[in-house]
């Protein structure tokens, strides 16, 4: 669809951002306010012998200094329960938090960070994968049998959790196949990289705490703070400032606590905002870096018939909202192919780097490059062609998926098509040039959302909504869905968001589900308000409510449009009687069935409610004197049902190909010998720029997807991040003939490949 | 801390005997200080209205460039992109339309960093710098001017006035190419600047320097005997082997030396190839980076 048919209408929020009024965390000053510093441990693993603050409590200006003997003694994250608030006994990567200040100004609370006793003995790094899980390694939780666990989480030395996904045998499936394809892919870790690093003020009235902080998920942040400093949840307000981005850096519960607990031995409000080594360092929530080992046996018809896998992923040091990604991880390795005998084991590693966590598609881009770059491997080996081969392996509607879920009607094979025949597949390119596809997939997710609306008297609405909008285009559908329940202009509803103590609970800006999940219950509390209106109007003009239409502001009788009334007479009536008021929870989806899968450490992540599907197509030119990759153009199809909004989604497409771009290729942290980062910060840490944005080509396979969204409508958010990096990674093997086996594919690791394997031709 | 606005030269330089230190576009002493590199200084003088510092002047022998000229001015200036072509490349590629906006090639010199972009074109263009104090004026070659990484040889009260740049003969062209990972927001990883002169296809004269491969920008020596010889590809495969040679790379965050080391070779190379084709009449847009390849990328 070209971007002229798109329908014109302007962001809410998007004036207040562009014209510098909008307001975000760093914009606001309290009465009173003090300025937060935390004190890291700077060392990646110690065992802490002198932790002294007196020194520091006794500057003038200084209000308070924490320590973990300041807060309640517990561990918190979900499922695993390693982390502390502040660092007890030993510390396990650079960012831990050793001490909170809260000072009068920056510079006392910088003299109070630096007066601060911390000695420690240091210990044993863990950075190297391999060596975390082999007999004998230095564990970096001794004590790990000791925490509280739940789930189906089996764990034992350094391994966080153990999981795979296992269907038919494998190994007999493989001693059958014609040919046998082993591959090893290692991707470095990343960054979700907001553009505005977070910033929190907490401020206490009597025994309640409003805490204004750059989350995507203010209920996880609402629940972290009652958990770790023992709060009832009526007592803890998180509101949420225009938020500069978050790209997953910003879910899960991080620091709002800290500042609460300053707040409140401060008792003054105390502000906090992020240096950018401090965005890279200390939250629990960077890309995961990832060792893949995987094997495909084949037929020289083409046939797939057995895939084997073994994945290590690097924890960090803490558990965060990982404990999923192995079994994700697994499932991207198994790919959207009809495979009927595999068996992929993943393991979630602990080690001394930063805490992995939820990071756009978290797992997907690494696995889908691996995975797709395997599969032109094997490809080749039995002289296919790429596209050929995904042809006769991808699943399509009515397929059994490698784990034994049937897929209801879904559009990859339409989306393998579109996008090979928008990029040119088969023609020919300049030297230096080639196309790379890839294939990918992501799930919808189930979650509990709420929503309130109330129209007021003037026909003006308002959506109360537990929605976060960082990108989410929540701004935009949320209201396009109102408006089109209750037959009103989008600009006649407003959004309430981004506040716990207004809306019913919610997830948030996580897991692509604003519009799956948040969509539905917006969706439901309009049209109860719709249907009152239908009601009232019922009355006016001697009608049945079932035969009232609601559009362009006007209540009338099906079929004859001339007999209406204005909605905002109707809305008039209302406020002086019975409110128009609408609340809805939509609810909790069934996830499908497995048939004939066993799957050790099940994290829920199996099976896939409404997968979304994509291919990408990327032309790219590598200069092969230098390594240097460029990526020319993206040619996508989509597969996320029912589109709504296509501003957004086109918006989403793009944002996620530029991402996908900067894993492929600039985009890592390098760790030094002592296990610490490098690269943090934005010179050295390569983010794709607007220069270096390829042209982008869209489109959407829509089908009317039922037990999903609105309307038919899947996920989008995360879905473009799969496949780009697969997709440059085949381009760039196409265009050299060498494969580059880590991630991001530098210059240099491209022209290393190139070199080494002109040396092999050599000898 | 005291920030005081020049109006003249005069200005400035009384405030630097005074002990001020100049600011201009503060692309690096601001961001400089920010990242805790080295704090501001107590007493700042901005030199960025002194209209005496922003001209471009040409003269029968020689052109000089105003140490106050934006990398913005550089690009657009007909003079700058005709004559002293490589200039031009360079400036263009330097951060993002802001930083060129604002920082200055006077700020760029005497910063001294060995990966400025500007530093190689003005070397193999022989720039010399004008160093001003109350008590007048000197010029100092830029070999003798950069002494190691961010330290130069001026003294404190000495003010960078002015490049001189002796007017390309004919036959002559320029190109400055470097190697990136990303087309904006960007740092050399390795770069290289070539002035040739050409008379019909031989090579009359040869300048190459070399950006981020030594402590300062290096120009390569002992090119005499590319002198004399004709435009081929043994000429083209000898600055290649000549840059790599006389590189002395380090490993770093954005490159091995050993990476640097051969793409040291690739960007003279086709530095040297883009300047030919311009002594030759061809016109390559600036910046050739973009107009040309990929390994500076296209």
């Amino acid at each position: 669809m070209a971007i002229t048919d798109l329908p014109e209408f302007i962001r809410a929020d998007g004036p207040d951002k562009v014209t510098g009024s909008g307001r975000y965390t760093a914009d606001m000053t309290l009465t009173g306010q003090l300025v937060a510093k935390f004190k890291y441990a700077e060392v990646s693993h110690a065992r802490i012998t002198n932790l002294d603050v007196s020194a520091a409590r006794a500057i003038p200006g200084v209000f308070a200094v924490l320590t973990a003997d300041d807060v309640p003694d517990l561990r918190y994250t979900p499922v695993i329960a390693d982390r502390t608030l502040f660092a007890r006994d030993v510390v396990r990567f650079e960012g831990e938090v050793v001490a909170a200040v809260a000072a009068i100004s920056a510079a006392i609370a910088e003299q109070a960070i630096d007066a601060i006793v911390f000695e420690y003995e240091a210990l044993p790094i863990v950075t190297d994968l391999e060596a975390a899980v082999a007999d004998g390694s230095t564990l970096v939780h001794p004590d790990l049998d000791s925490y509280v666990i739940t789930g189906d989480t089996p764990h034992e030395g350094n391994v966080a959790t153990h999981s795979s996904i296992e269907m038919g045998d494998a190994e007999a499936a493989m001693a059958s196949a014609d040919v046998v394809i082993s591959s090893r892919y290692v991707a470095d870790a990343s960054h979700a990289a907001p553009i505005e690093p977070r910033a929190i003020i907490a401020q206490w009235e009597g025994d309640k705490v409003t805490i204004w902080t750059s989350t995507q998920v203010p209920y996880d942040a609402r629940d972290g703070v009652c958990e770790t400093l023992q709060l009832p949840s009526n007592k803890v307000r998180i509101i949420v400032p225009h938020l500069g981005g978050g790209f997953g850096g910003k879910c899960g519960f991080h620091f709002e606590a800290h500042i609460a607990a300053l707040a409140k031995a401060a008792k003054r409000p105390v502000k906090l905002v992020f240096s950018r080594w401090e965005e890279f360092v200390a939250p629990d929530r960077r890309r995961e870096g990832m060792i893949i080992d995987v094997t495909t046996g084949v037929m020289h018809d083409g046939t797939i018939v057995a895939r084997t896998g073994a994945l290590l992923l690097d924890n960090g040091a803490y558990s965060a909202d990982a404990t999923f990604f192995p079994q994700a991880a697994a499932m991207h390795v198994a790919g959207p192919y009809k495979i009927p005998n595999i068996k992929i084991d993943s393991r979630l590693v602990y080690t001394n780097h930063q805490p992995s966590g939820s990071v756009r598609a978290p797992t997907a881009p690494q696995g889908c490059w691996a995975v797709e770059s395997h599969t032109d491997e094997v490809a080749a080996a039995i002289s296919m062609d790429p596209l050929d081969f995904r042809r006769k392996n991808i699943v399509h509607t009515g397929a059994i998926g490698p784990v034994g879920q049937t897929y209801d009607e879904i559009g990859l094979d339409q989306c393998l098509e579109l996008a090979t025949k928008s990029a040119g597949w088969g023609n020919e390119l300049p030297d230096g040039e080639a196309l790379g596809i890839a294939v990918g997939w992501w799930p919808s997710f189930a979650a509990s959302a709420g929503a309130f609306a109330k129209m007021h008297g003037d026909g003006k609405v308002q959506l109360i909504t537990g929605a976060n909008e960082c990108g989410t285009g929540s701004v935009m559908t949320l209201r396009m869905i109102a408006a089109d329940e209750l037959g009103l202009d989008q600009t006649d509803i407003e959004l309430v968001y981004q506040d716990t103590a207004a809306a019913p609970v919610g997830p948030g800006a996580t897991g692509s589900q604003t519009l799956l999940n948040h969509g539905r219950a917006v969706e439901t509390a309009s049209r109860q308000i719709a249907d009152q209106l239908k009601e009232l109007a019922a009355v006016h003009l001697e009608a049945n409510a079932d035969d009232i239409v609601l559009s362009g502001g006007m209540a009338s009788v099906a079929g004859t449009p001339t007999v209406s009334v204005p909605i905002v007479e109707l809305a008039a009536e209302a406020a002086e009687g019975d409110l128009l008021l609408g609340s809805a929870s939509a609810p909790v989806h069934d996830s499908p069935e497995l048939f004939g899968s066993t799957c050790l450490g099940d994290q829920d992540f199996a099976s896939w409610l409404a997968p979304q599907f994509s291919c990408h197509v990327a032309r790219v030119r590598v200069d092969k004197d230098t390594g240097v990759a460029r990526v020319l153009q993206v040619h996508t199809a989509h597969d996320s049902g029912t589109i709504i909004n296509p501003v957004a989604a086109h918006g989403q497409i793009e944002g996620g190909v530029l991402m996908g771009i900067g894993q492929a290729l600039t985009e890592g942290t390098q760790y030094g010998e002592d296990g610490r980062q490098q690269n943090a910060g934005l010179l050295e840490y390569k983010l794709q720029t607007i220069a270096d944005a390829p042209s982008i080509h869209t489109q959407f396979v829509e089908i009317f997807t039922p037990n999903a969204g609105p309307k038919g409508a899947k996920g989008l958010a995360e879905a473009p991040n799969v496949a780009t990096a697969g997709a440059i990674s085949n381009a760039v093997a196409r265009a050299t003939g060498v494969r580059v086996r880590q991630m991001p594919m530098t210059a240099e690791r491209v022209w290393d490949a190139l070199t080494t394997s002109a040396r092999e031709d050599d000898s | 801390m005291t920030f005081t606005i020049a109006n003249t030269l005069a200005d400035v330089l009384v405030a630097l005997a005074a002990g001020a230190r100049p600011i201009a576009g503060g692309t690096d002493l601001v961001v400089g200080a920010r990242q805790g590199k080295d704090s501001l200084p107590e007493t700042l003088i901005a030199i960025d209205r002194v209209g005496e510092l922003r001209t471009i002047e040409a003269a029968d022998d020689h052109t000089r460039i105003g140490s106050g000229v934006t990398h913005s001015m550089l690009v657009s200036d007909p003079l700058i992109v005709e004559q002293f072509t490589a200039i031009a490349d360079a400036a263009a590629l330097v951060g993002s339309p802001a930083t060129r906006n604002v920082g200055t090639i006077g700020g760029n010199v005497m910063n001294g960093s060995p990966a400025m972009d500007t530093g190689a074109p003005l070397v193999v263009l022989g720039a010399e710098a004008e160093l001003s104090t109350t008590a007048g004026s000197r010029r100092v070659s830029l070999d003798e001017l950069w002494v190691s990484p961010g330290r130069t040889s001026a003294q404190t009260d000495e003010l960078c006035t002015a490049l001189v740049l002796p007017n390309p003969p004919d036959g002559a062209g320029s190109a400055y190419v470097r190697l990136e990972y990303r087309r904006a927001m960007e740092i050399a990883v390795v770069g290289a600047a070539a002035a040739v002169t050409l008379d019909g296809d031989v090579i009359t004269a040869v300048r190459i320097a070399l950006t981020a491969v030594a402590p300062t920008i290096l120009e390569l020596a002992d090119l005499s005997g590319l002198s004399g010889r004709a435009v081929d590809e043994s000429f083209f495969a000898a600055v290649a082997s000549a840059a790599s040679e006389q590189a002395a790379p380090i490993s770093d965050l954005r490159a091995s030396d050993r990476y640097r080391r051969h793409t040291i070779g690739v960007m003279a190379r086709r530095a040297t190839e883009a300047a030919v084709r311009r002594a030759q009449g061809e016109v390559i847009d600036v910046p050739v980076n973009r107009a040309l390849g990929v390994g500076a990328a296209s």
